[in-house]
């Protein structure tokens, strides 16, 4: 009689330990090792994020290959602007250190986007301080070329001044950008 | 015209010397690998004093500090963001808003495709005379006190130690939560990975000596990253410096580690196109 009175208290501790031991290896099997860690997370998740693959590399990263347009660039008013905006990612052109893919050269119209997209003056948002923008046609006509005329006839993309500095020097006239290219 | 007869002649040249340097150059790096990006880096860091020692979590700072008043709209960060990322069409990491203000004091803010495309031409439906325009770059606040953190219910985002608030793509259920909570929209769900997204700062970058992608590309320095505890860096001496820096949305108490300089009355409690 007493143990009858006892069976189900035992089924219920017993039912307990059961759930609670699964519980127990349910959370250790669930829970992966590295978390908590330094918080409530999985502290590798941050070494999975360092290792993300770069695919932008820096102007410097050019310099092996194509160190011809590279130190034009270097020299030019331009060299602030990364190789990659206008050209595409080094991850697409190079892998383990060998050329794997072309990157597209931009011509014609293209190039004309391109560069409005920084020199417009009907954005009027643009510091002066911080870059010199045309009015288009206007700064053709100024040229007293045609309208169609493409910006890198006269401006080369890499050192924008270069030609426009070379000429003024044959025809004498006094260097205005004090030799920058 | 003289310029152009020059512009001939120099190509000419340019090509030989193309032929000869850089196609040399070339082939030879066809055969002696360079290491390449996964293992050493070729080129020389952007963040002095990270690589060649051990990175301790604890006790790195890092700051982003954007300048309003140099930014010219280019686009070029987004579109290194997207690039370095393969961010799908039509999500953002970081943005940059156009703000246009006229002389009654409205505030018209615009943000096509989110600056990807650049601004090529200037907003036709303003009906009042423009006083003012401006851009304003936007990304991942990198909040101290982060509100996407406190609501994840599965530990997915968090705060490292060295303070850059990241998504675990494997914890992460895509509840949405985080999305909800952050008072930047800075966040969004990856519909590749179904998982939240967000600007991480490039921290696989940094932590390579190499600094933000969208900060690498910027033209014109309105984008600057940099490490505190470098005396010498560049954010040290601006947050050092009289200038006025301000964060977005203070009265939130998030306490963004991104900086302002030069951001105006209308975009610091405003935020989002
Ligand atoms: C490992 C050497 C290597 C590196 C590093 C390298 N390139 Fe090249 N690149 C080449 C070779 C080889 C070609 C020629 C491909 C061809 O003509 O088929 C080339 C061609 C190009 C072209 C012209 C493509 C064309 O169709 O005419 C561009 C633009 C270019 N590279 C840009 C870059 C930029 C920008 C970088 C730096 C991010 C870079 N390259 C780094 C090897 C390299
Ligand atoms: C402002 C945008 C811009 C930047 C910055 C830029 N390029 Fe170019 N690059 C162009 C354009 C546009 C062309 C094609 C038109 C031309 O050559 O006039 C080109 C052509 C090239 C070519 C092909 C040359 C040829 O004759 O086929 C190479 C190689 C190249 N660039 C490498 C580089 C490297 C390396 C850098 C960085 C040091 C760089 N470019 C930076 C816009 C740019
Ligand atoms: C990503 C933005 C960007 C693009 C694209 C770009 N430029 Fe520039 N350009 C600049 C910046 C910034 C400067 C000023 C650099 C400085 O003064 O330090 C500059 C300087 C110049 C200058 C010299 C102006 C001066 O007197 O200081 C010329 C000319 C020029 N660019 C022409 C072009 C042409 C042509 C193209 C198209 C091939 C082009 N740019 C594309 C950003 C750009
Ligand atoms: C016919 C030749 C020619 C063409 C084509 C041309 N430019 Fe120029 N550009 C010049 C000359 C010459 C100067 C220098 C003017 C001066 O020093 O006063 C100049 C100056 C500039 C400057 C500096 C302006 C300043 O205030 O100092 C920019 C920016 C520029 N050009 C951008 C462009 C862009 C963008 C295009 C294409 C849409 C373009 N140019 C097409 C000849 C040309």
């Amino acid at each position: 009689m007493q143990s009858d009175y006892n069976t189900h208290i035992k089924r219920i501790v017993l039912l307990l330990v059961v759930a609670a031991v699964l519980g127990f290896l349910a959370k250790k099997f669930a829970t992966p090792t590295s978390f908590g860690k330094y918080g409530h997370y999985r502290a590798d998740a941050i070494q999975d994020e360092v290792d993300r693959p770069l695919r932008h590399m820096t102007n410097e990263s050019c310099l092996s290959c194509h160190p011809f347009e590279w130190e034009l660039h270097e020299q030019g008013r331009h060299k602030t602007i990364s190789c990659e905006f206008c050209h595409g990612t080094y991850a697409d052109h190079v892998q383990d250190g060998k050329f794997a893919g072309r990157l597209p050269v931009k011509k014609g119209e293209e190039i004309k986007t391109l560069c409005l997209r920084c020199h417009n003056k009907a954005i009027k948002a643009r510091p002066k301080d911080v870059i010199k923008t045309v009015e288009m046609p206007r700064h053709l006509e100024d040229q007293h070329v045609q309208v169609t005329h493409i910006c890198n006839q006269c401006h080369h993309v890499h050192a924008p001044l270069i030609y426009i500095n070379h000429a003024q020097k044959v025809l004498g006239i006094e260097e205005a950008n004090n030799g920058k290219q | 015209m003289e310029s152009s007869k020059f512009a001939i002649d120099k190509d000419r040249r340019t090509f030989v010397k193309n032929v000869l340097k850089g196609t040399i150059a070339g082939s030879l790096l066809l055969v002696i690998p360079m290491g390449g990006a996964s293992g050493s880096l070729e080129v020389p860091a952007q963040i002095p004093g990270i690589r060649g020692r051990k990175y301790d979590m604890f006790k790195q700072r890092f700051a982003f500090i954007v300048n309003i008043t140099r930014c010219i709209g280019c686009g070029s960060c987004c579109v290194a963001d997207k690039r370095e990322y393969n961010v799908p069409d039509g999500y953002y990491r970081t943005w940059v808003e156009r703000y246009i203000k006229d002389f009654d004091g409205n505030v018209y803010v615009d943000c096509p495709n989110g600056g990807l495309d650049g601004y090529q031409t200037p907003r036709a439906d303003i009906p009042g005379k423009v006083r003012d325009t401006f851009f304003v770059p936007k990304l991942c606040n990198m909040c101290k006190k982060p509100s996407c953190v406190q609501v994840c219910p599965v530990g997915a985002t968090f705060k490292t130690p060295d303070g850059f608030v990241l998504v675990d793509k494997e914890r992460c259920v895509g509840c949405g939560y985080c999305i909800q909570a952050c008072p930047y929209s800075v966040r969004f769900l990856n519909p590749v990975t179904h998982t939240a997204d967000k600007c991480t700062w490039c921290y696989h970058r940094v932590r390579k000596g190499l600094l933000p992608a969208c900060v690498n590309v910027c033209p014109a320095n309105a984008r600057k990253f940099g490490d505190l505890n470098d005396p010498e860096s560049e954010v040290t001496r601006i947050l050092a410096s009289p200038d006025v820096i301000t964060v977005l949305k203070p009265e939130l108490g998030n306490m963004p580690a991104l900086y302002y300089e030069g951001l105006r009355r209308e975009v610091v409690y405003e935020c989002g196109p």
